[in-house]
């Protein structure tokens, strides 16, 4: 069933000339993505914004506000997604571009969340196929200040949270770099 | 026709169109989103509700996605509802009310074939039956027996097209079925419209047109370089043009910023010229001074002012050829210490220039005011001599006002360096006469020493040969030494003449010490004095150690 839809959908794909150079994806998942940017640019979430790169409709790239009253208050940090072909059938690939001090995200800025998982691996993973980017950005949004120290990548930071609030949070800013200055210090 | 060209070629026609994608088809209107799948996001296609939580999800879309999650269930299908994550299968009746069907089966979409040129917009149930009976652009099998090109069903009428024809605007070989689409949108000579403007242009001029000739477009003001911010349509923009101080300004200020480049461009290289002869310089200075006779040139730089300053306050005092000039000249640098103070010099002074004739003291200017205008009969030549009149070249290579006071300085260091060479040449050549002087000193008193001793010896083998001639006189008359007479006549004999060859050996060695003494032309001195020798070898190792 699914090989005969994925077929159709690239017999349809090279049809149709508004998709973009990446003729191996499917069809169905740029139409998706198309989707859910138009939902995100008509009804933007505050503190939350994404935009697919140029060339790639599958790549995108999305900015999040740090929470308010938490060690991330005030700070932009900057994601990458990459969607796979068979999306929304399995999570985007969401890393932290910034550099981020956190429990649940490590030096490479992967993150540790469960709905970033497929689901049904060991019961781990709580990926759904209704989840979203926008519902993706907010969990991430929610997991800057609320992590979850029971499974932490970055264990001095679990500890770190406990213990000293004032402490954590000048490690925070020692880590963070604006995107300004990323950009200039990348290039 | 069309239903009859169906009836004729409707299964070879299904190869050519694979059934169409309901998700991927565009809507004419906006859809309600409660019609939206959460899965695909698009209206559902064949909705099926869950058993337990009553979510509503299109058939591929859960089943999808419960397949990608679990790898097999002996049950049926079965997973957590995406949404919700309550446990939930798919029934024998999962299928939604009708009424839901229906809502989605109303919604309008435009023909898939939309991009080639349909226009038709059909029920989303009908869009499939549309593109396999009645849309024109569908590409079906050539109607003509003997080809099995595929053909769009609107010109399969026209017999076989497939024959290579040219384009007419652009040359292009293709197939004359392919034309058309061809012309719609990959001929670079074709017409379309501006999407801005309206205007029909070649396709191959609408990035020009839009980028130069549009007036639809939006275009910033002339001036925006210089702060306006206005955009208006091109159309517009001469008005705002005429309106706006800024785009007025731009011109002028557009020639003067050229201008400014221009310059700044001369500047530059005019700015590397100097470096480069800059550079010059110093290595010139380089091997002028090399870095360690710096420091102490910059020192003799300081010590020649002063030096330079007493020899003219010499000169000065020398002027006035009197006593009372030397403590005039005393006088005035004590009061150029401390002019406020009276200190018992100055007094000492007053009490001894009182008791001076007044004539002495009119002569000399009154020591008040001499020291405030001291330097000034002086200024024009110790504004070229000293340092701070122009920086020492060696000190900081900074830029010199004009390159004409470069070498005056150049030039004024040099005369430094040579008063300073010659001053130490003068140094250099007093060492050495000092140092000849004392060591002539010491040879003389060795000469003397020698000349002494000499004399001494000379005194001793007189003493000698006289007393053996004495003894020789006073034992020839005696008899009674005649016994052994001869043999002591015979011993005495050869002592005597022993004597008289050492006493003329001696006699040479002191007529050669003369020679030598006069060789040092000393020689006179040295010979007569011949006495304190003890004393004279001290004088002679002080001056030893003098030297």
């Amino acid at each position: 069933m699914a090989s005969t839809m994925a077929s159709s959908a690239n017999a349809s794909s090279n049809k149709k000339s508004s998709a973009p150079s990446s003729s191996t994806n499917n069809a169905n998942v740029i139409k998706r993505l198309q989707s859910e940017l138009m939902t995100l640019m008509l009804s933007p979430t505050p503190g939350i914004s994404a935009f697919p790169s140029d060339t790639d409709m599958t790549r995108w790239s999305a900015t999040v506000l740090g929470p308010s009253s938490t060690p991330y208050e005030n700070l932009t940090f900057k994601l990458s997604l990459a969607y796979p072909s068979n999306y929304p059938y399995a999570p985007p690939e969401v890393l932290f571009t910034t550099p981020v001090y956190h429990p649940n995200v490590d030096m490479a800025g992967r993150i540790c969340l469960d709905i970033l998982k497929p689901a049904g691996k060991g019961g781990e993973g709580a990926w759904s196929a209704v989840l979203n980017t926008g519902s993706v950005l907010l969990s991430i949004q929610s997991l800057l200040g609320e992590p979850n120290n029971s499974s932490p990548l970055n264990g001095e930071a679990a500890l770190l949270w406990d213990r000293d609030q004032v402490e954590y949070k000048k490690k925070v800013l020692a880590r963070h770099q604006e995107p300004a200055e990323l950009e200039a210090n990348g290039s | 026709m069309e239903e009859s060209h169906y009836l004729n070629c409707k299964s070879r026609a299904q190869n050519y169109n694979p059934p169409v994608d309901l998700r991927l088809l565009d809507y004419v209107s906006i859809y309600d989103n409660n019609l939206m799948c959460a899965i695909c996001r698009c209206p559902f296609v064949d909705p099926v509700v869950l058993s337990e939580c009553d979510h509503v999800f299109c058939r591929d879309c859960i089943r999808q996605s419960w397949n990608s999650n679990t790898s097999y269930t002996p049950l049926g299908p079965r997973g957590d509802c995406p949404t919700c994550r309550t446990p939930a299968k798919l029934g024998p009746r999962s299928a939604t009310s009708k009424i839901l069907v229906n809502l989605v089966d109303e919604l309008v979409v435009h023909c898939p074939k939309r991009d080639d040129g349909c226009k038709a917009e059909v029920r989303r149930c009908e869009v499939q039956d549309h593109v396999n009976i009645y849309c024109g652009y569908t590409v079906i099998e050539c109607t003509d027996d003997d080809c099995t090109l595929p053909v769009r069903r609107k010109d399969a009428a026209q017999g076989c097209l497939h024959f290579g024809v040219s384009c007419l605007s652009c040359h292009k070989e293709l197939q004359k079925w392919k034309l058309e689409a061809h012309w719609r949108s990959e001929c670079a000579d074709r017409r379309v419209h501006c999407d801005m403007c309206k205007s029909s242009v070649f396709y191959r001029d609408l990035e020009a047109h839009r980028k130069e000739a549009c007036p639809a477009m939006s275009v910033s003001c002339p001036g925006k370089a210089l702060g306006c911010t206005s955009r208006s349509k091109r159309g517009h923009a001469e008005l705002h043009a005429k309106s706006c101080t800024f785009a007025k300004l731009a011109p002028v200020l557009l020639k003067q910023q050229e201008r400014l480049d221009e310059q700044e461009a001369a500047q530059k290289e005019m700015s590397r010229k100097l470096e480069v002869l800059e550079g010059g310089f110093q290595n010139m200075q380089g091997i002028l001074y090399p870095p360690g006779v710096e420091t102490s040139q910059r020192s003799a730089d300081n010590s020649l002012t002063p030096s330079l300053q007493e020899r003219l306050f010499g000169s000065g005092t020398a002027e006035s050829t009197t006593p009372t000039g030397t403590a005039a000249g005393y006088d005035w640098t004590e009061s150029a210490v401390d002019e406020d103070a009276v200190s018992p010099a100055e007094t000492m002074h007053t009490a001894f220039s009182s008791a001076t004739s007044p004539r002495q003291r009119a002569a000399p200017l009154p020591p008040g005011p001499r020291p405030a205008d001291l330097p000034e009969p002086f200024s024009s030549d110790f504004d070229i001599a000293s340092p701070t009149g122009f920086p020492p070249p060696a000190t900081n290579g900074g830029p010199y006002a004009s390159p004409l006071h470069h070498l005056l300085s150049m030039h004024e260091s040099l005369r430094d360096e040579m008063t300073r060479v010659s001053s130490a040449l003068s140094e250099l050549d007093g060492r050495h006469s000092m140092q000849i002087l004392n060591e002539n000193l010491r040879t003389r008193e060795e000469i003397s020493y020698l000349a002494a001793q000499t004399a001494g010896l000379q005194r001793q083998v007189h003493w000698l040969t006289s007393s053996a001639l004495q003894r020789q006189q006073g034992r020839s008359p005696t008899p009674g030494a005649s016994s052994s007479g001869a043999g002591g006549a015979m011993m005495d004999a050869g002592a005597g003449a022993g004597v008289e060859a050492a006493v003329g050996a001696v006699s040479t060695a002191a007529t050669a010490l003369r020679g030598a003494a006069r060789m040092v032309n000393v020689g006179g001195n040295g010979s007569g004095s011949g006495t304190g020798t003890g004393m004279r070898r001290g004088t002679s190792e002080e001056g030893r150690t003098k030297l």
